[in-house]
């Protein structure tokens, strides 16, 4: 299947001084597609955005828009616009003025077309009739509106998103959250978002690229990130995510399942990558994929509940292995379906997994990474 | 606290300011008010004064020619300083920053008379340009730097370069840097982001710069002087000699006058024509 690409970069590195912000980076996007970059603060993925934009020049390697070679084209040449994190809202403009800036930049265009455009834009982001207003008139959601119609109206090949949404309060984040990913729907632009925040990676995306240290940790759609993690970092950065550390591979039960003896506990899960007898390893459980039957049952692990935690639809069900040589804990989802096991503090329960549901890691060093759950 | 006392409190703060401007700035404008109205003889209310004034062709011209001169250096001056603040809030480093900040302050730790002993330094016939000249074969003989036009402007420049480029500054430091790469990213060039972006965000900073240094071009005395000695044909020095020389306190005062007044409505005309709001721009 041979797909249009948008947007590639080639081995792109970027360093400042001694440091390297961005280390041989390649990806292709799609045309009309949604991709995020996902990494924590300082990742590099900002500089990985300015470097599509236009605004800083990779030290080493090619980026690509529209079959293009953009490495020496200026930001106001490229056909890629940005929608920025502060918004960068003219305020001495009203908001057609500012939906209608790069227009009259581009020119060969009457100022009644201009104005039709940049009301059409408008509309498209639901912003009818407040043209005259001045940017400071306007709440936070609507500035962000105007801000992805003064981009819109260009019909730039790729939009560029720098966090637009990280300044929003939850419940408007939830909602512009929505109106994104149909708004990018409905004009088939090919969006690169770029975010800390997991839950708006997963849900917008049709690819999320994980990036930490510069380095491009996973390409792959929201859900085979979650389910199957390619790296340790990914493995604790996306989702919630229970980490069993120290432990040791002893067994192969098939060839990609192994067999992570975790504090004297026998454990199964996939290995997430290249794992040999004897390694040490951490395993990773996503607390929803974890049965928990009340009583002991051979088929699982013996656990005793130390802590429930009651979070409307779901608990978090905390449960301690009496078996294990050192203490270890484990958190279980639990959904409040109608033949949810009645669980109290203190009971005896047998826990168990599929081992697909689990990722085994060799143990990377942790301390630049926020720890989970 | 009742509020009465509150309030008293707060008149016993402002009286140190209201005898300021009380004492040395009303009391004498209205004494030079009275004054530009009286007779020098007589005594008596008379408008010869302002007459004199205008019946004579000399001072309207070396009137004219101040406003004029005044105005084109505040221009000169502002287009000068608006890069040097450009560069220091925007494009220098930190440590380049300091230096030039540095830079454009240092020469406000001297007088203004003793820069202009500086230029004159440099400017005389016997001075150090003239020398420079000579030495590196340009010129055969000395030459006479000093009494130009120019040399005013340049002095002018000098002395008020800092009271337009602080407020230009300060302006431009409140600009949003993301608020250029946008223009830039919407398609703009340079022109255009200064045009659109950041002349209309500078503009309260330009227009309190220009304000401060076209006054204090018009109210110049030393640099002038000093720098344009018999030629300078400034205001300020009619003034000067109707006081000073020719003890004519009623006619200063009425020169006075009219150049307080000239200055406050251009200013109020140049505000109105630019939209802008004193208050806010302040």
């Amino acid at each position: 299947m041979s797909q249009e690409i948008d947007v590639a970069l080639v081995n792109v590195t970027k360093k400042f001084g001694n440091m390297t912000a961005v280390d041989n980076v390649s990806f292709e996007i799609p045309k009309g597609s949604f991709f995020s970059i996902l990494g924590p603060s300082g990742s590099g993925k900002t500089t990985l955005l300015r470097m599509i934009a236009g605004f800083e020049v990779p030290t080493s390697g090619d980026i690509y828009i529209g079959g293009q070679r953009v490495n020496d084209v200026p930001p106001n040449k490229r056909p890629c616009n940005m929608v920025f994190q502060r918004l960068a809202l003219f305020p001495m403009m009203n908001v057609l003025d500012n939906v209608t800036f790069g227009l009259r930049r581009r020119g060969g265009m009457s100022k009644a077309e201009m104005e039709r455009l940049a009301k059409d834009a408008l509309a498209r982001v639901g912003l009818q009739g407040l043209e005259k207003r001045k940017i400071n008139q306007l709440s936070g959601g609507q500035q962000q509106r105007v801000a992805l119609a003064r981009s819109l109206v260009l019909e730039p090949t790729v939009l560029l998103l720098d966090e637009p949404l990280g300044s929003l309060d939850l419940k408007l984040r939830q909602s512009m959250k929505l109106e994104l990913k149909h708004l990018q729907a409905r004009t088939g632009t090919t969006f690169v978002y770029i975010t800390h925040d997991q839950t708006i990676a997963l849900a917008m995306s049709d690819t999320v690229a994980v990036i930490n240290h510069g380095r491009i940790e996973q390409i792959a759609p929201p859900e085979e990130l979650y389910r199957r993690p390619a790296t340790h970092f990914v493995a604790s950065f996306v989702g919630e995510n229970n980490k069993l550390t120290n432990g040791r591979v002893t067994n192969f039960r098939q060839d990609d399942v192994v067999e992570v003896d975790i504090a004297g506990i026998p454990m199964a899960g996939r290995a997430g990558e290249k794992l040999a007898i004897g390694d040490p390893a951490d395993l990773f459980i996503r607390p929803e994929m974890i049965t928990l039957r009340l009583g002991k049952h051979d088929d699982g692990i013996l656990g005793k509940v130390s802590e429930i935690n009651f979070d409307g639809s779901h608990s978090l069900v905390i449960v301690d292995l009496p078996e294990a040589k050192q203490p270890v804990s484990v958190n279980v989802k639990i959904q409040h379906t109608e033949n949810a096991p009645d669980v109290h503090v203190g009971d005896t329960v047998t826990i168990s997994w599929s081992p697909d549901a689990a990722n085994a890691f060799h143990p990377v060093d942790q301390s630049h990474i926020e720890t989970e759950v | 606290m009742s509020a009465s006392a509150r309030r008293r409190g707060l008149w016993l703060l402002l009286i140190p300011m209201l005898l300021w401007i009380g004492l040395l700035f009303v009391l004498p404008h209205l004494k030079l008010f009275y004054l530009s109205f009286i007779s020098r003889r007589g005594g008596e209310f008379t408008l010869a004064n302002y007459l004199y004034f205008f019946q004579n062709p000399l001072y309207r011209k070396i009137f004219v020619r101040t406003a004029v001169f005044s105005t084109l250096v505040t221009l000169l001056t502002l287009f000068i300083s608006f890069p040097i603040a450009f560069i220091i809030t925007k494009v220098a480093g930190k440590s380049l920053k300091a230096m030039l900040l540095l830079a454009v302050i240092l020469p406000y730790w001297v007088s203004e008379l003793i820069q202009a002993f500086t230029w004159m330094v440099i400017f005389r016939e016997s001075g150090v340009l003239s020398y420079l000249l000579q030495r590196l074969g340009i010129v055969n003989q000395p030459i006479e730097f000093l009494y130009h036009d120019t040399t005013i402007a340049i002095g002018l420049i000098y002395t008020s370069l800092l009271f337009m480029t602080i407020p230009i500054m300060n302006s431009l430091e409140t600009l949003d840097d993301s608020l250029i790469e946008a223009a830039y990213d919407l398609g703009g060039n340079f022109w255009s982001t200064l045009r659109e972006v950041i002349i209309p965000h500078a503009g309260p900073g330009i227009m309190v710069g220009s304000i401060m240094t076209f006054m204090l071009n018009l109210g110049n005395y030393v640099t002038v002087t000093l720098l344009g000695g018999k030629n300078s044909l400034w205001f300020t020095e009619i003034i000067y000699n109707q006081f000073i020389i020719r003890f004519n306190q009623n006619k200063g005062s009425a020169f006075s006058v009219i150049l307080l007044t000239f200055s406050v409505v251009f200013v109020w005309i140049v505000l109105k024509i630019t939209k802008q709001d004193l208050s806010e721009a302040m």
